[in-house]
């Protein structure tokens, strides 16, 4: 209820409190004494012990207290006496009321139960002249569930009496105007005037009245009106940040929302998981979420629904970003300082989105503080970042510019053997601006750019980069209907090269471009249907690799492969519409066509026969920006919502997409190796269907989330790799990949509380990936045709993510998470050839590594609050893998020196401190 | 900062190794499937082919010969020739083959319990010599490459390499003498090992030698020439092998595309693991099918071939600052049973004090790999030594 005070407030509050509590003891009448003892008693039971032995009730916000823990040791003491005993060292204060019946604890607002002497003599008057009942008082702290009468019943037959009054603020007594006085049913309302006064109709009977205004705490109350009344009301401001209005705006979205499947983690919830070298990882977090996976701790990229790691869409302010993978993949290249959410929606994909088979993930950043220059700085083991915000008008436009960079050589002498030798050197950047032209007209421009070079355990270097940036218009043309249009270019490129051998050096490079046209339309027709539709066109320029050698002596022969074009391009509309009050359909279309263009020169396969290298009938060349071959197709979009309760809802959706471009890769976790392959006509694109159904149940006042959904997803024409797949510099690669078909299924269960000292949410995930590649197109079938898992098929996941605010300034973090281990493929045989003892592999993935145990803890503690101070300060001290497990990465088997040797590979195998410190000014 | 420091601090001490031995235990499935390797032989030697079965992983054994096989090479000409079984698992021609360019080989087999294996047809391939190999100085040690070419410009080559390495090995010492036993075999005195007191060269000049163990491809796919020229071995500083002479012959397989495709997915499979980005390991495909069983897993790529052999030698003066050196102490023992047998760790090197008899009365020693070779090599001398 009262997160998030600014503390010097909360402070003034108090020792007000302080003073008036001084007041109310020494105006003491004679109070009924009481005896007592207990130990750790929830305070509940506490003032339930009390509320036995003496006539006092007790007013407080259960939910608010429910872990505070009170003891007492009491004999023959005065209530009041009793109360300070209690709850001394809680920060709760009490007020016991002029009737000597009614006690109220509050958290810092002590509960004023005297008025000023004047206050209601508007009201007395009032009363004689009309002769009705007295004035009813309605303020916070009361009891909701009491219901309060209003007028005597009178004879007179009428069926609807009127009922008028006044609302004021509780602490300057100044009307209130434009708060809203309402029932639900029937629906009345009215809004107070100028002077905070209403008046209002109602039919006889028992009603709930509900009065609501901005920056006040809501107030909902029974009431049983018999005859005609006049009704003062107080309300109690509320002192909350911005950011807590946001909450309390989502709290019921989960359960009301068409959306099945979609997870929204803002930065501040990021901030708190302790990750390996204490670095905020937006993408590890996400990785928490049931339904997504990883396969292991050198790999960023997300397993989401049974999907591989190239079918998640990864938008940064809407450019995506191909590869965000810093430090052999160990970590994201999200900055989090210019992060402000992520939202992950892994069932329904809004129709506005494609081009990806699993999920879209959608980061959002911050905009740039329009008042003040502002910024920060932190260090920590990995990096070291900047961030500098502020305006650019006043107002109306602002910036953020945000860098990281690191130092982690020294970090590589403490990884595995596999990291030896190695160097890693990375930094990111990122640039956002935003301006406002006027109330209708807003422009966004987001630049992104991450590096990353590294050579590992070999004199090969690797070197990878992103680089992205966009203009999005936002045009508001009326109340109900706005704009986005937006254009942008993303780029993906690495580079090898190899030069110890002079005669072999080489430099290999690949890169993907992609440039796009966005228009996106939100029309709201009315309250039963809002519209939005759509284009997005999408040019693709492919390098597939470029060949040359490095050095005077090297005999490298330049290998130039064609550049590939293709055009994507989709037009969606889709419709929400509330069939009635509690059933809402959310119906989309897209429909998405892409041109795989010239110039190219295509290999011709004879129909029906496997597409291998002895099989090709020679190519055919193509001009340029001729359409080589189209594919195309409508992908569907459908949710549906029906409230049960209040707090209660079930959906059921049905979602299929589309992808013409795709990852091949044979490798465990994503490399910067893996290039990326447009469909053409010898490689068809992948298309995946997903059915789902979710139960949604909040608790406590929407402070607790409750879910349980269950999918189950078909994929189809994955490209899986073959048996010794050449995937690099190939001309053919439509040889080395098999088209696989997948299916996926899982039920996921999360319960999730985002607010109160204690949050976090813990998830439970039982998913199965099963692929099969048997079709004779390929030429040979994979595990012999049968069906094998995926790597990333871990059945069984559980996850425990948790925070524990002690104070505003020192919390704490824990994670707990266990997963099945990772399929892999083993050997299941031995023989000697070639001087050494070999090893046989079995079925694909068909046994699997031990299971995966892990916990992290955390402690975040944040300097002084004074507002008047230069900087302020934050500290993040940890520890990643509390238990110093070797959880597996990998188990391999090596012939050296001729014999054959197990091996369990840990990436971290031990207790892993961290700490972290950031300065804000 | 002060806080961090420590922090930072301990934190080598406590990563530990994150590499281990690891035995999944229960993976131990049904195994036992035919091997074959060798290759047709179009050179002037007998064609040669190994046959065995995998075992299981946790099997203690070397290798399981698959015996009483019959095997063939057959000539798409309807011409054939019988391998016959010379050692267990060991199928050879008595007579190098003699093959027609013109016509395409297999190998068949027909095992012991009924099946039948045949390979895909291949022909004689066009094998370059190996034109050099060379070596350089490298971090200390000496590194080993090949060199060849092929006139062929439009040709692309695929090879594979083993090597066999010798190198002399010589005793710290040179000893004149020998344990003299009594009946129940305990050395009881030293005496002369000859007559005429000279030296024992058997236990001083003494050859050791090391084969190949990691398959060693290379291929001109992706150069502007057909020029190999690949490191193949690396001999670290101070290592034995070039303190006197060293050699190194190396056989050169000139490979057909599928062969090397073959070897490579092997070496992944088995040599290229573990590391972050490698790949997956997958199933072995060579181009042996079973007839009387598809589907049976066969594991073996055999074609016709030729072996291409090189030799060089290294001499230790040509290696200067190698650093070779073998800590050898001498000790003085009397030449009594009792100190002989209190100090029974050494070998006699020469008489250090005599009797005034002219009998030793006492000898210098040193430990046993500092006087006999033997015990590190052997001292059969190849024949091409130059030494």
């Amino acid at each position: 209820m009262k997160k998030g005070w600014p503390i010097s407030i909360a402070k003034l509050i108090l020792s007000l409190c302080l003073m008036m509590q001084g007041m109310f003891a020494s105006s003491q009448v004679e109070r009924p004494k009481l005896s007592a003892q207990f130990d750790s008693l929830p305070i509940e039971n506490a003032l339930l012990t009390i509320e036995n032995q003496t006539n006092y009730r007790f007013y407080y916000d259960k939910t608010a207290f429910d872990t505070t823990k009170v003891s007492l040791n009491a004999n023959n003491i005065s209530i009041s006496d009793a109360l300070e005993s209690i709850l001394v060292n809680t920060g709760l204060n009490y007020s016991i009321d002029v009737s000597e019946k009614n006690v109220f604890i509050t958290k810092g607002l002590l509960v004023q139960t005297t008025l000023p002497s004047n206050f209601y003599k508007s009201d007395t008057v009032q009363n004689q002249s009309s002769a009705v009942e007295s004035a009813m008082l309605f303020k916070p702290g009361s009891d909701d569930k009491e219901v309060i009468l209003l007028g005597r019943g009178d004879e007179s037959g009428v069926n609807r009496v009127t009922i008028s009054g006044t609302v004021r603020d509780e602490k300057t007594g100044e009307p209130i105007i434009s708060a809203s006085v309402y029932i639900q049913n029937p629906n009345i309302g009215v809004i107070t005037d100028q002077f905070g006064t209403f008046t209002i109709m109602l039919p006889k009977g028992r009603h709930t009245l509900n009065v609501q205004s901005i920056g006040m705490e809501d107030i909902e109350r029974q009431i049983l009106v018999k005859g005609e009344s006049s009704l003062n009301i107080v309300m109690q401001s509320r002192i909350l940040t911005l950011r807590n209005v946001i909450i309390s705006t989502q709290k019921t979205n989960n359960i009301r929302n068409t959306q099945l499947g979609v997870q929204k983690l803002d930065i501040k919830t990021i901030k708190q998981v302790p990750v390996v070298f204490g670095e905020a990882d937006l993408l590890r977090v996400v990785a928490t979420m049931p339904g997504v996976k990883t396969v292991g701790e050198a790999a960023t990229g997300l397993n989401i629904r049974g999907g591989s790691v190239d079918q998640n869409l990864m938008l940064f302010n809407d450019a995506n970003v191909y590869n965000p993978a810093h430090f052999f993949g160990m970590f994201s290249a999200f900055n989090p300082e210019v992060v402000k959410e992520v939202e992950v929606f892994k069932s329904s994909v809004p129709a506005k989105y494609g081009g990806r088979l699993s999920s879209v993930v959608n980061i959002t950043g911050r905009e740039g503080n329009k008042k003040n220059f502002a910024g920060s700085a932190g260090i920590g083991l990995l990096t070291s970042r900047l961030t500098l915000e502020g305006p650019i008008i006043k107002d109306k436009s602002s910036f953020i510019v945000a860098g990281r960079s690191t130092y982690a050589n020294w970090l590589l002498n403490l990884l595995p053997d596999q990291y030896k030798n190695s160097k890693a050197d990375f930094y990111d950047a990122n640039l956002l601006l935003n301006h406002e032209f006027n109330k209708n007209n807003t422009v966004y421009l987001t630049g992104y750019l991450s590096n990353d070079r590294f050579n590992l355990n070999s004199d090969t270097f690797f070197h990878y980069k992103n680089f992205n940036y966009n203009l999005k218009w936002k045009h508001t043309f009326n109340n109900r209907l706005y704009s986005l249009i937006n254009i942008g270019q993303d780029k993906y490129e690495y580079k090898i090269t190899s030069e110890r051998n002079p005669v072999n050096a080489y430099a290999l490079s690949f890169n993907v471009r992609q440039s796009y046209f966005n228009a996106h339309f939100n029309y709201f027709i009315n309250s039963k249907h809002t519209l939005e539709f759509g284009l997005n066109t999408l040019l693709y320029k492919l390098l597939p690799g470029d060949y040359v050698p490095v050095g005077s002596e090297s005999l490298a022969a330049p290998l130039h492969m064609p550049f590939e074009q293709a055009l994507e391009s989709a037009l969606y509309i889709s419709d929400r519409f509330n069939i009635t009050k509690d059933l809402t359909l959310d119906a989309g279309i897209r429909y998405s066509m892409f041109n795989y263009l010239g110039p190219y020169e295509v290999n011709n396969y004879p129909q029906g026969v496997p597409k291998r290298v002895e099989n090709m009938t020679g190519t055919t060349i193509y001009a340029k920006n001729k359409i080589i071959h189209t594919y195309h197709g409508p992908e569907i979009r459908i949710g549906i919502r029906q409230m049960l309760s209040n707090t209660m809802s079930l959906k059921a959706g049905y979602n299929s997409l589309r992808q013409y471009i795709h990852m091949l890769s044979n490798t465990a976790a994503m490399a910067p190796t893996d290039i990326w392959k447009l469909s053409d006509p010898n490689i068809s694109p992948q298309f995946g269907d997903q059915f789902s159904l979710g139960l949604y149940k909040n608790l406590k006042s929407n402070t607790i989330e409750l879910s349980v959904e269950g999918y189950y997803k078909r994929i189809k024409d994955y490209l899986d790799f073959k048996s010794g797949a050449i995937l690099v510099l190939n001309s053919h690669i439509e040889t080395e990949v098999a088209k696989t078909q997948g299916t996926a299924y899982g039920i996921e269960f999360l319960a999730k509380k985002l607010t109160g000292k204690l949050n976090g949410w813990v998830g439970y995930t039982y998913s199965r990936i099963l692929l099969k590649a048997d079709q004779a197109e390929t030429g040979e079938f994979l595990n012999n045709g049968k069906i094998y898992p995926a790597n990333y098929d871990k059945p069984h996941d559980l996850t425990l993510v948790s925070n524990y605010r002690f104070s505003h300034r020192f919390s704490t973090s824990f994670n707990a998470t266990y997963s099945t281990g990772r399929p892999i493929t083993l050997p299941i045989g031995k023989f000697r050839y070639a001087e050494g003892e070999r090893t046989l592999y079995g079925p694909r993935n068909g046994h699997r590594i031990p299971d995966y145990f892990r916990m992290d803890f955390s402690m975040n503690i944040e300097g002084n609050h004074k507002v008047h101070q230069r900087t302020h300060n934050s500290w993040t001290i940890g520890i990643y893998n509390l238990t110093g497990r070797k959880n597996p990465y990998s188990v391999y088997y090596v012939s050296e020196n001729g014999v054959i040797n197990g091996y369990k590979l840990s990436i971290f195998g031990s207790a892993i401190p961290f700490v972290n410190f950031n300065i804000r000014f | 900062m002060k806080r961090v420091l420590p922090i930072i601090a301990f934190l080598p001490v406590l990563f530990a190794g994150c590499k281990e031995m690891y035995d999944p235990g229960i993976i131990n499935p049904e195994t036992g499937y035919l091997v074959v390797e060798g290759f047709i032989n179009s050179g002037s030697e007998p064609t040669s082919i190994s046959l065995s079965r995998t075992t299981k992983l946790t099997e203690n054994i070397f290798s399981k010969p698959e015996l009483n096989a019959s095997v063939t090479v057959e000539g798409d000409d309807n011409k054939s020739f019988s391998l016959v079984s010379t050692s267990p698992g060991i199928y050879s021609s008595a007579q190098p083959l003699t093959l027609n360019t013109a016509v395409q080989y297999r190998l068949k087999i027909n095992t012991a319990n009924g099946n039948e294996y045949v390979s895909a047809y291949s022909s004689i391939k066009h094998s370059p010599v190996i034109d050099s190999i060379t070596w350089k100085r490298e971090n200390g040690g000496v590194q080993i490459y090949v060199n060849n070419h092929d006139d062929n410009p439009n040709e692309k080559s695929y090879y594979r390499w083993t090597f066999q390495e010798i190198w002399e090995i010589r005793s710290t010492y040179l000893s004149n003498l020998k344990y003299e036993t009594n009946t129940s075999g305990n050395p009881v005195r030293v005496i002369y090992k000859y007559p005429d007191q000279s030296p024992d060269y058997s236990m001083y000049y003494c050859w050791q030698n090391s084969r190949s163990a990691n398959i060693l491809l290379g291929s001109t796919e992706r150069l502007s020439q057909n020029v190999i020229y690949l490191p193949i071995t690396h001999i670290q500083q101070g290592s034995i092998k070039l303190g006197v002479l060293y050699s190194i012959e190396i056989k050169q397989h000139a490979l057909s595309k599928n062969a090397y495709d073959f070897y490579l997915q092997m070496k992944k499979n088995t040599e290229q693991l573990g590391s972050i980005f490698d790949p997956q390991p997958s199933d072995l495909r060579g181009n042996i099918t079973c007839t009387s069983n598809p589907g049976e897993i066969v594991i073996g790529h055999v074609e016709v071939n030729k072996e291409e052999n090189k030799r060089i030698f290294i001499y230790n003066s040509q290696v200067p600052g190698w650093g070779y050196s073998r800590f050898c102490d001498i000790v003085s023992i009397a030449n009594n049973e009792r100190s002989i047998i209190e100090n029974l760790q050494y070998m006699p090197i020469a008489p250090e004090e005599f009797n005034l008899d002219g009998s030793i009365k006492s000898f210098s020693a040193s430990a046993g790999t500092c006087v006999d070779c033997q015990t590190r090599g052997s001292n059969i001398k190849p024949s091409f030594w130059p030494n």
